[in-house]
């Protein structure tokens, strides 16, 4: 899981988050799909 | 502005934000500011999400009940009245880009990264020193008074410890004294000896309707191992936290075959560097529905005394709500 910080103009905070095709993976495994 | 303000007769603080009667109101679907920015839009039709899309998402709230640093208080405070400031912070966290889709209906895995993304939040704000207390919390549903549709839950980190929070911990410090044992270990060791009020149930966590249940499908999730916040979760209990959590919004969608208005409120260990191994991380679910078409309202007995009334027996309600689809009781 990766977080990009972004910064609005009136200041305010947004955080995206981000999931590799790694933990993609390992989610199928785990889920059983 | 916003401040907190004590009440000395029930030893509260009241958070005012009059701002937030500004706050956006069930805006249409395609003006909702929770959604991605569209590619190439004009300012004015920028949302609050400055991306043309997203995974999952966290933006501090427009409207916020508190912020870091917070304003000076509008009125000074008395001996009497003492008045601090509004320090914290309040968060939304949107589940998807996708403006019609609930949590419920999100695959697995991607509830999953949600918690991933819960934890991350919680040891963030956790870690913030004016912040005592991180609440991880979604309102669902217009009758919950929900202010715009697009899929979120919210997060509130307190200057304080909030005081539902705090009579359970009190409680809990008590029982220990008393007992020498842990109040929620006991909790859930009645529970499971019963059996009776168990909806679902995998190999780390247990859905119940506890025996003190005030709404009728007021359902809570426990863990089996003692844990006082979401950061402890093994790989494999947040993996079996994601299933129970999705077996449990489906069963609310399928009772009545409509998406189930609720509160879900995760209670856990507060973050002002007090020992809390006594307490235990649970989530609780509040739904305003007593049946189909008939919600429960907090009423002169509830709001003005602090006394729940349940129309309904736990045990049964349990019954019923642990046969509805899926059905899901791992050992």
């Amino acid at each position: 899981m990766e977080k990009q910080e972004v910064t609005k103009e009136d200041g305010r905070i947004v955080y995206f988050y981000t999931f590799d095709d790694e933990t993609e993976a390992e989610s199928a495994e785990e889920t059983r799909e | 502005m916003s401040e907190r303000r004590w009440n000395p007769t029930l030893e509260q603080w009241v958070l005012t934000a009059t701002h937030r009667q500004d706050r956006t109101f069930l805006p249409p679907a395609d003006y909702c500011p929770l959604c991605p920015t569209a590619p190439g839009a004009a300012k004015e039709y920028e949302t609050d999400i400055p991306a043309p899309e997203y995974d999952i998402a966290v933006l501090e709230n427009k409207f916020p009940s508190l912020r870091y640093p917070a304003p000076v208080p509008d009125v000074e405070g008395t001996e009497l009245y003492p008045v601090g400031p509004g320090e914290g912070v309040c968060e939304v966290v949107l589940y998807t880009q996708q403006h019609n889709e609930t949590l419920t209906v999100q695959p697995l895995h991607r509830i999953e990264r949600l918690v991933r993304v819960w934890q991350d939040r919680f040891a963030d704000l956790a870690s913030r020193p004016f912040v005592d207390y991180v609440f991880i919390f979604e309102n669902k549903g217009k009758v919950i008074g929900v202010t715009i549709d697009h899929p979120h839950g919210q997060i509130y980190a307190y200057p304080f410890v909030p005081p539902v929070a705090k009579t359970e911990i009190d409680a809990a410090r008590r029982y220990r004294e008393c007992t020498g044992r842990r109040l929620w270990d006991d909790i859930l060791d009645e529970e499971l000896r019963d059996g009776r009020r168990i909806v679902a149930s995998n190999a780390n966590w247990v859905a119940l309707i506890p025996f003190y249940a005030r709404y009728p499908y007021e359902v809570h999730l426990m863990p089996r191992r003692h844990l006082t916040t979401i950061t402890e979760f093994t790989k494999t209990e947040r993996w079996d936290f994601a299933r129970i959590l999705k077996v449990v919004l489906q069963k609310y969608d399928n009772l009545w075959g409509f998406s189930m208005p609720y509160m879900m409120v995760m209670h856990q260990a507060p973050t002002d560097g007090g020992d809390y191994d006594f307490y235990r991380f649970h989530v609780e679910f509040y739904p305003p529905h007593r049946t189909e078409t008939k919600l429960k309202y907090l009423a002169g007995s509830e709001s003005g005394a602090g006394v729940f009334i349940n129309d309904t027996l736990p045990e049964v309600k349990a019954e019923e709500f642990r046969n509805v689809e899926p059905f899901y009781m791992e050992p």
